[in-house]
């Protein structure tokens, strides 16, 4: 059997009023893509922000339970009292259904997680700039305008952007909430090949609401519905 | 990593709330400091019943209090139906382009500095009514009390216009739908579901009214009398502190005008409390 | 009865609406007859050539330069007071305050927000003469009391426009940075604030109208009818609606009062472009909004 990467226990969530999980337990494998389906409006993105802890930045939201999570071989448990908030997020990357370029260059923004962690010099960021934007198959297309606003950029653009932007801290696990979902059917399959080339470095979560996709690129496939989280076929 | 960075931010913006909500406390502070020995002893009910005779060692501030009642009434009673028309149209004509360039207009006229009003008001407005009614020197409360209402209905007519924007448009369509005319919709749908933004606007207006000095002060005389007619001039609470502030600072004649000031402050105080109690208990259903 | 509602609720509201417009028209008509063929070099300058004038190597008699200066100086300072405590507190309130700490908060920033500006005038005032009479007999009314007691009064504008800017930020440029591992100070520095700026500028812009048009504070505080340009924070020092105030109730012939409606007019232009343009950075707020979506 695979080895589990997240794993959950007796995990409840609440959002704004609505029961979402109800003692969830279940885990999910490494290096695999993992589809998340379910009815809509059965909170899988809400599900998604418990595994960062995202959801905190937002109001009204309850948890109990735990959240494990293995880096360097032990398990971590997330909702440790005190636990390192920005190294979390750093180690588990998300990829959001709209894009959401921050409104400032293309540069800055794949360079973003970088200067947060306080990296200043100009050569080591555009190394890796240039390293991400490469491995999302977008440096051809912007390696002359990357002192443009990352807003003029297509749709399909900017969500290639975002995930170049959110592989740059070298996340171990990627969250990706409908990532394809705004995007035509051409730059959709760009996405998903990239995803499968994503496998062999990070433990992926999609939700997915293409049948189709599932089948193309998951590994495994989880139904998120009634607040449980069950073995799709 | 930069733990300490973060709770001094932390630290910094939660000083810098607590420093200016302390603020708002020491400035009660400082009005009760001063006018405390005319409240004492007594004093209290005297200073505010009492006719205002410095010579006769009567500080009562009850004529500027009947003052800026009768000046505040009276604009709030001109405004309020200018207002409430204004507003009317405004959500009368819809998105279309009229409804917008009033708009624009509304929201402009309340940029215009309350000085301006009274400088118009002592060249303008006070001589009109001067020969109109032929009595006294025109300036009353009758034109403090106009160009009063003139500059507090651009703030009602954008608060009740938001009340109104605020109503379900669902609600609206209904009416709409049933055969019902704009002015039908407006009448028994949007006016009934939006009279408590048409309350607090009307609240905060009447608070505009009475803490605006300027007007008053330039135009409604500041005569130290209760006035009985709207031709009468006037003294407001407000105008009251600008005329006296200049005082002997250890005469109870300075101490009168903090007098002036704590009941002002109480009055907003009560109306902010009054405003939050409204908005908290919603429509039902 | 239906039917003549329907007729006359349209009648009424043109005619509100109607009378309000005239009232306001023939107000502004009347200033700019009146005040157009005060607006001169003279009005400004007096008999002072100007350049000489405006590097201060001659004072001014009979201008409005010095009150010009005098407002420009007092709205500078109130604002610079304000803007680092406003913003903090708005960044608090918005990013860091519980809902307990928000219920104790709120009031006293309404009451604040609410009080006339002639009790905050009086509040100056009376700490000033507090200090004088505890601590220095040098501090009288002045610039610097002025500014101090104007920041008080625009203060919880500033506070509530920040909160509400960043607020109002949508959830998901709000998770985009800690997404990316930003801590809570980052998240706020390196793109919540840049990303409110608009809005907070435009609550700052209308907060630097109200220091200019303000009488009532200044009136208690330092402002008098001649005093020159201003050379210290603790001068007094004139100012554009004072001068306004003073003129209309001291002047001595048609030419002083024609300066006073010279002043009117240029105050009342200052405060409506001030407006327009914080109208202007919010319209372009709302329409960047949109193309977000």
């Amino acid at each position: 059997m695979d080895q589990w990467k997240i794993e959950t226990e007796t995990l409840s969530f609440a959002y704004n009023g609505r029961e979402i999980l109800t003692n969830a337990s279940t885990r999910f494998t490494e290096n695999a893509i993992t589809a998340l389906v379910g009815p809509s409006g059965s909170g899988k993105s809400t599900f998604l922000l418990t595994l960062n802890r995202l959801w905190e930045t937002l109001p009204g939201g309850s948890l109990s339970g735990r959240v494990r999570i293995r880096f360097d071989g032990q398990s971590h448990d997330i909702y440790e009292p005190g636990y390192p908030l920005d190294r979390l997020r750093r180690r588990v990357g998300m990829v959001f259904q709209m894009p959401n370029p921050l409104p400032m260059s293309i540069f800055k923004n794949v360079a973003f997680p970088l200067l947060l962690a306080g990296e200043r010099d100009r050569a080591v960021l555009a190394a890796r700039v240039e390293e991400a934007l490469r491995r999302v198959h977008l440096w051809r297309e912007v390696k002359e305008r990357l002192n443009d606003s990352a807003l003029a950029l297509s749709g399909g653009q900017q969500q290639r952007l975002c995930i170049a932007r959110a592989l740059v801290p070298e996340p171990e696990v990627l969250l990706l909430d409908e990532p394809t979902s705004s995007l035509d059917q051409r730059a959709a399959r760009a996405v998903e090949e990239l995803l499968v080339n994503l496998k062999e470095r990070c433990t992926l979560l999609v939700v997915s609401h293409y049948l189709d996709q599932v089948r193309r690129i998951a590994d495994r496939v989880v139904e998120l519905s009634d607040g449980a989280i069950r073995e799709g076929r | 990593m930069n733990g300490w960075r973060e709770r001094a931010a932390q630290g910094i913006f939660a000083l810098a709330a607590l420093v200016s909500a302390l603020l708002t406390g020491s400035i009660f502070g400082f009005l009760l400091f001063f006018g405390l020995p005319l409240l004492t002893g007594g004093r209290l009910t005297a200073i505010l019943t009492q006719p205002w005779a410095p010579y006769q060692g009567a500080y009562g501030i009850a004529p500027m209090l009947a003052g800026t009642m009768a000046i505040s009434l009276l604009a709030m009673s001109i405004a309020l139906p200018l207002a409430m028309g204004c507003a009317m149209l405004i959500s009368l004509s819809g998105p279309g382009p009229t409804g917008r360039l009033l708009r624009k207009a509304v929201a402009m006229m309340t940029a215009v500095p309350t000085v301006v009003y009274g400088f118009v008001g002592i060249f303008l407005l006070v001589p009109v009514v001067r020969q109109l009614f032929d009595h006294g020197s025109g300036m009353c409360v009758l034109a403090a009390g106009l160009m009063l209402a003139l500059m507090v209905a651009p703030t009602m007519i954008l608060f009740f216009c938001d009340a109104f924007a605020r109503v379900p448009r669902d609600y609206g369509l209904a009416v709409l739908a049933l055969g019902g005319t704009e002015t039908e919709k407006l009448l028994y749908v949007t006016l009934p579901c939006a009279w408590r933004g048409v309350l607090t606007g009307t609240i905060l207006a009447l608070g505009r009214a009475i803490g605006d000095t300027l007007i008053a002060l330039m135009i409604a005389g500041n005569a130290v009398r209760t006035p009985t007619s709207l031709l009468d001039s006037a003294r407001t609470l407000t105008a009251h502190i600008a005329l006296v502030f200049a005082a002997d600072t250890e005469s109870l004649e300075f101490k009168s005008i903090f007098a002036c000031g704590l009941l002002l402050y109480l009055f907003t105080a009560v109306m902010v409390v009054g405003i939050r109690a409204a908005g908290r208990r919603r429509p039902g259903r | 009865m239906r039917r003549r509602m329907g007729k006359l609720l349209p009648l009424f509201a043109w005619g509100s609406t109607l009378t309000l417009l005239a009232a306001i028209m023939t107000i502004a008509g009347y200033l700019l007859v009146e005040g157009m063929p005060a607006l001169d070099r003279t009005l400004i300058f007096g008999d002072t050539p100007p350049l000489a004038a405006l590097l201060l190597r001659r004072p001014v008699f009979g201008g409005l330069l010095p009150a010009i200066f005098g407002t420009i100086a007092l709205v500078v300072l109130a604002v610079a007071w304000a803007i680092p405590l406003g913003v903090a507190s708005g960044i608090y309130l918005a990013e860091y305050a519980t809902t307990t700490a928000k219920r104790l908060l709120d009031p006293a920033f309404d009451i604040l927000a609410g009080l006339p500006s002639i009790v905050v005038g009086l509040f100056g005032f009376a700490v000033t003469v507090f200090l004088n009479r505890h601590f220095s007999a040098a501090l009288h009314p002045c610039l610097l009391v002025s500014s101090l007691a104007l920041a008080f009064l625009v203060l919880p504008y500033i506070i509530r426009t920040t909160q509400t800017a960043l607020e109002e930020l949508p959830p998901a440029i709000r998770m985009t940075g800690p997404a990316l591992g930003a801590s809570r100070l980052q998240n706020i520095r390196m793109v919540l604030l840049p990303q409110a700026l608009p809005g907070i500028a435009s609550g700052v812009i209308l907060a630097i109208g109200r220091c200019a048009e303000d009488t009532a504070v200044i009136m208690l505080t330092g402002a008098v009818a001649a005093a020159g340009v201003p050379r210290s924070l603790l001068s007094q020092y004139e100012a554009l609606p004072f001068y306004i105030y003073y003129i209309s109730a001291q002047y001595t012939d048609a030419k002083e009062l024609a300066t006073g409606y010279g002043a009117a007019l240029i105050l009342l232009a200052i405060c409506l472009a001030l407006f327009g343009l914080a109208f202007w950075i919010r319209k372009g707020l709302d329409r960047r909004a949109l193309a977000h979506f």
